[in-house]
């Protein structure tokens, strides 16, 4: 798997197996400008990206809007898309992951961010709800499950939550050294767990 | 641990997840990351393993935005590809305002081919619209170009495009069915301190209408659009058919 002595690509997580190259070459193609590839693309990632970005933003209309951008993004970046940085489905969901939080974080004002956070309340089910409807259910939660209460409570906040590290420490009441190393040693764990190269 | 900054390292986590949201701690981290390969090597694990817990989110899109994302990419050009000057680094995050003009910016560009596309028909008419286009690229080329496009209550939508630096927006729509018989569709700046007549939509062309400038934009407008008519008010006399909200 080694390919010219660097590290392994991944191997298109999230996705079943043979998935992530197909991906990876379907968005050479599609740097190329084709337009067909482009619609496989979206056929494969639209769902995953505008779930995400739901996740993070919560408002549909808005969610929408800013799924769009993604996949427009991912038609006029694909041309940058380098294959030995990561797979094709980790470069979106970057990107997917990147503009929601952008989103948030411009468009709320802390009185917005306030009312979020009674929602908060409710995001562990939300997670529950959102690895069931995955196909990767089982494994996903398998791993979350796996972390200790504090590392789960700091990867849940901070990714689907579109917290700041700072924001999710006063949230949690600890440290900003204590949570830079919970959200750190979680997300380790969750790789290892994964099966991620 | 040979590392120089260890504090630094500690923030791979955060990165991976986009937790930090103070600019210059980020753009330190990154400067990091480019010399650090371990830490590049932890990013990219953790990248692939939030990219799971991302999937595990997977709901179905509104069935719109297929047509909507296909229809705007058949529309906008790619950017080209970035050659390698061997040792350049790593492609660093932009910072968040450029992304955002960035958006706005490619947006402005499908607008500005549907609009393009919408234009120039007789020889004599090239030269107007020569003007124009240059007046329209003025806006559309702005740093702080913004887009918006809303639904209207008549059908159809407008859309325009709003530069706060350059005093101006361009405003086309599509699909808006033609005006009653002995009416037109007239814009408005409607602003805080009072409403301002902006001008005439044109007829549309294939489902399109060409692009008006309206100048004297200040903070705060919105941009509103009646059915007036023929010949246009000097204040509107009917309640708008649409509001766009120009954001700063």
């Amino acid at each position: 798997m080694d390919a010219h002595g660097t590290r392994p690509a991944d191997a298109g997580p999230g996705l079943p197996e043979g998935a992530g190259q197909d991906l990876d070459r379907l968005l050479g193609r599609v740097a190329r400008g084709d337009e067909r590839a482009f619609a496989s693309v979206y056929d494969q990632l639209a769902g995953p990206v505008y779930g995400l970005i739901r996740r993070v933003v919560r408002d549909p209309a808005q969610s929408e809007e800013v799924a769009q951008e993604v996949l427009l993004e991912v038609w006029r970046n694909a041309t940058r898309f380098d294959p030995a940085k990561g797979s094709a489905a980790t470069w979106v969901m970057t990107i997917a992951h990147r503009r929601a939080v952008d989103r948030v974080r411009s468009a709320t004002a802390a009185a917005e961010r306030e009312k979020r956070t009674s929602v908060l309340l409710a995001i562990g089910d939300d997670v529950a709800e959102a690895v069931e409807a995955s196909l990767e259910r089982e494994r996903v939660r398998r791993c979350l499950d796996s972390l200790t209460e504090l590392q789960r409570e700091s990867i849940t906040l901070a990714y689907y939550g579109g917290y700041s590290y700072r924001e999710v420490a006063g949230l949690l009441g600890i440290t900003l050294g204590t949570i830079k190393t919970r959200i750190r040693d979680g997300l380790i764990r969750l790789r290892d767990c994964m099966g991620v190269t | 641990m040979r590392l120089v900054r260890p504090d630094l390292h500690l923030l791979a986590g955060a990165y991976a997840v986009d937790a930090i949201d103070d600019e210059s701690e980020r753009v330190r981290f990154e400067h990091h990351l480019r010399r650090c390969q371990q830490c590049t090597d932890e990013v990219r694990g953790m990248a692939a393993t939030t990219t799971r817990l991302g999937f595990a989110a997977s709901a179905p899109p509104p069935p719109q935005l297929r047509d909507h994302v296909l229809a705007a990419v058949s529309r906008s050009r790619q950017l080209p590809p970035v050659v390698d000057h061997s040792s350049a680094p790593s492609e660093p995050r932009p910072s968040r305002m450029p992304r955002l003009a960035w958006a706005a910016m490619a947006a402005s560009l499908a607008v500005i081919v549907v609009l393009t596309t919408v234009l120039v028909r007789t020889q004599g008419e090239l030269n107007n619209t020569k003007a124009r286009e240059a007046r329209v690229n003025v806006v559309l080329a702005a740093p702080d170009a913004r887009v918006v496009t809303r639904a209207t209550s008549a059908g159809g939508t407008a859309t325009a495009v709003y530069s706060l630096a350059r005093h101006a927006l361009v405003v086309a729509s599509a699909k808006l069915p033609p005006p009653p018989n002995g009416k037109v569709y007239e814009l408005w700046l409607l602003g805080p301190p009072r409403v301002r007549a902006a001008g005439l939509l044109p007829a549309a062309r294939h489902g399109h209408t060409a692009p008006v400038l309206v100048a004297g934009l200040a903070s705060g407008d919105q941009l509103g659009l009646t059915i007036e008519p023929t010949g246009g008010s000097s204040r509107p006399t009917t309640a708008p058919i649409v509001v766009l909200p120009l954001r700063v």
